[in-house]
This record gives C-alpha cells, sequence and structure tokens, in this order.
C-alpha cells in the first residue's frame, strides 16, 4: 500500500479512511523521520474520532490517552532504548486495551505486537507531498 | 493473626482476609477494569462487610511480581499506604509461588506461567506433596520454546498442572507433549488469588523470614531482555 498526500488535506483525508477501518484494539507503528509528519497525522486520525483537543507529541510523557469514540494510546518511544525502558512504560498493559498509535516504532520494532498496522511516513519531491506506505 | 493479603499482578485483582487459618473473606474480580479504580474499594468494601477494620490488620501480604508493571506498582504501593499509617509489617511473595498454594491438595508438578508476551512467560515449577509446595527453580522469564523442552526433558512422566494467565498459551505449546499428563487447573483455581498469597506468606513466616516494613516492600521485576540476551548467545553458541 502507498498513498501520496500533497497537501495536509489529503493526510486529514487518508486518516479519515483509516480511522473508519478502526475497531479500537489495534495497535498503528509509525515510522518515520523528524517532520515527515506524524504528529500531524495521529492529530487528524484524532479528530476522525472525534478527539479534537490536547493531541501532541508525548515526547517527555511518553504516553498520551485520550478518549474519543474508544479510548487512544499515543506513544512517543523517541527515548525508549531498550526493552527494561519499554516495560517500565507500562507499555504491555496498554496494547489491546484501545487503539495504541507509536511513534518512533523504529526503536521498539522488535517488541511490536505481530499484528501491528505498521506504517512509514517519508518526504515526497515537494515540499509539501508526503509519502505513506505500509511496512511488513 | 489478620492478613489482609493483595494481588494486582495481572488482568485479575483479588483482596482477602484470613484469621489464622479461616478465611473470612475474599473479592476476586478477572475484568478489563483498571486495578487503581478497583483496588482500594475492593478493601474497603470487604473490611466493612467481614466487620474488621486496617487498624485490626496484623500483616499485609501482596504479590510483588513477576506481572504486569502496572498492576505490580499498584499492589505494592497500596499495601505500602495501607502499611505505613500503622507500621504494619508486610510479606512480599512471588506471584508465580502464590498461584501454587491454588492447588495445595493436589500431589503434582505445578507449571505457572504468566503471559510475558512475544511467546515468553514468566514461569517457575513447583512441586506440591503432601500439602507441601517444594520450589523446583526460581522465577524466570523463558521462551516457550524453551519451556516446552525442558518439561519434555527434566519433567518426562510427571503430572503437571498449569496456573496463571499465560496457563492456557503454554498449553497450546504443550499440547503434542506426550511424555507428561499435562492439564490445565480449572477456571476457579487458574489465576492469582489473594487467599493463596497469605496462605504463601503464612508459609514463609512459618519457615523463619521475617516480614518487612513498608519502606523495605520492593517490586521484583524480572528482566526480560537478559532472558533474551542469554536465548541470543545460546542460539548463536548453538550456531
Amino acid at each position: 500500500m502507498e498513498y501520496i498526500a500533497k497537501t495536509l488535506s489529503d493526510t486529514e483525508a487518508f486518516a479519515l479512511r483509516l480511522a473508519e477501518t478502526l475497531k479500537g484494539n489495534e495497535t498503528i507503528a509509525l515510522f518515520g523521520d523528524l517532520g515527515a509528519g506524524k504528529t500531524t497525522f495521529v492529530r487528524y486520525l484524532c479528530k476522525a474520532l472525534g478527539i479534537t483537543n490536547g493531541v501532541h507529541s508525548p515526547t517527555f510523557a511518553i504516553v498520551n490517552e485520550y478518549m474519543g469514540k474508544f479510548p487512544v494510546y499515543h506513544f512517543d518511544m523517541y527515548r525508549i532504548t531498550d526493552e527494561d525502558d519499554l516495560y517500565s512504560t507500562g507499555y504491555y498493559d496498554y496494547l489491546g486495551k484501545g487503539l495504541v498509535i507509536i511513534e518512533w516504532s523504529e526503536n521498539i520494532e522488535d517488541y511490536l505486537p505481530k499484528d501491528a498496522l505498521k506504517l512509514e511516513l517519508r518526504y515526497g519531491e515537494e515540499e509539501n507531498t508526503r509519502i505513506f506506505k505500509g511496512k511488513k | 493473626m489478620l492478613i489482609l493479603s493483595i494481588d494486582t499482578s495481572a488482568t485479575a485483582a483479588s483482596v482477602a482476609l484470613t484469621e489464622d487459618n479461616k478465611l473470612l473473606g475474599e473479592f476476586f474480580i478477572n475484568t478489563d477494569f483498571t486495578h487503581s479504580r478497583t483496588l482500594l474499594p475492593m478493601i474497603s468494601n470487604l473490611l466493612e462487610i467481614v466487620g474488621k477494620s486496617t487498624s485490626d490488620v496484623e500483616l499485609l501480604a501482596v504479590t510483588t511480581g513477576p506481572g504486569s508493571f502496572t498492576g505490580v506498582r499498584i499492589g505494592v504501593a497500596t499495601v505500602k499506604g495501607i502499611a505505613f499509617g500503622d507500621d504494619l509489617p508486610c510479606m512480599g511473595v512471588s506471584t508465580l509461588e502464590s498461584m501454587a498454594y491454588n492447588l495445595i491438595l493436589t500431589d503434582c508438578v505445578v507449571c505457572a506461567a504468566m503471559d510475558a508476551r512475544r511467546d515468553q512467560v514468566y514461569n517457575a515449577m513447583f512441586r506440591i506433596k503432601y500439602g507441601e509446595v517444594e520450589r523446583l527453580c526460581e522465577d524466570r522469564a523463558i521462551s516457550l520454546a524453551d519451556l516446552k523442552s525442558e518439561i519434555s526433558g527434566k519433567y518426562n512422566g510427571e503430572h503437571i498442572i498449569l496456573v496463571g494467565d499465560g496457563a492456557k498459551l503454554t498449553m497450546r505449546e504443550l499440547m503434542d507433549l506426550k511424555t507428561s499428563f499435562i492439564e490445565l487447573a480449572p477456571e476457579p483455581l487458574l489465576y492469582q488469588r489473594a487467599s493463596s498469597v497469605a496462605q504463601c506468606a503464612k508459609h514463609k513466616i512459618k519457615n523463619g523470614e521475617e516480614p518487612k516494613k513498608s519502606a523495605e516492600l520492593l517490586p521484583s521485576y524480572l528482566r526480560l531482555s537478559q532472558a533474551e540476551r542469554e536465548r541470543q548467545e545460546k542460539l548463536l553458541n548453538n550456531n
């Protein structure tokens, strides 16, 4: 799967389409560099689930909890470097209890659930173009 | 001696009051409700309904792990808080060992297994004979594959009963193992029970272990990564 978003509203449309398929117990693992648009994408995804306020990158809190159509647990693994760190975030207690969205999945790739939906975000040719790619 | 025992180390949570050998009451739930919201109401409801208060309690017993990080912290922190006020003694017990007491009347080998994710379990083995629990190995994080090969070797021909929230997972792995008689504990005995935590704590005291002050009580986490590193080293050495 590959989707090319040329504008922010393309990203929003893509997030909306994905949101419609969710049951609320999935894990979405995001991959992508600084500025690739991970948090922007999460913001649109949450908006589509009825969460309009307070969605921001949990770089320092590690995890933010939002309540929309179902609970959403928004992780940022930027500062997580090994499995002891990961365990102490309570990560394993969150899986399956709501929609778990993970930024910087690169850092915990070995510890993602087998059925996690892996999504890679890349820069396109144009300044505002972003490419979403499903990852195995 | 009145014991208030608590377990919140995994999805199930329970609270029990035990006076000498008598179980006065036990509150057990096995839902996805958050323990931080359910534990204190469970404790106060149980105390109220059996007509006791925290100042009647003479010993606090709690499972200190292995288990869910959040769950273990909720249990240990709550016990520390209750103990601190009246300077009550605390006894921490292994979650796995406490579950062996669920089966105290059956002579068997207990394989206690809690789901540690990604085909691994927190596990320890115990032997029950004449109502006594004997520990056969330390608490550890182990892959299901390694556990299977250990059981097919070391526990060949034994009657093995599985307990814990990883028991069903382990059973699926061991399904084709015909060398031992392996079965699941019945559902009401399958998970951690606060009444068993109290039995386990009493047994430790009988064997001379001193209860701790609330400040000394600590959760004990098993280092998964260490088990994994060891396994990887072993795989490398085998190749």
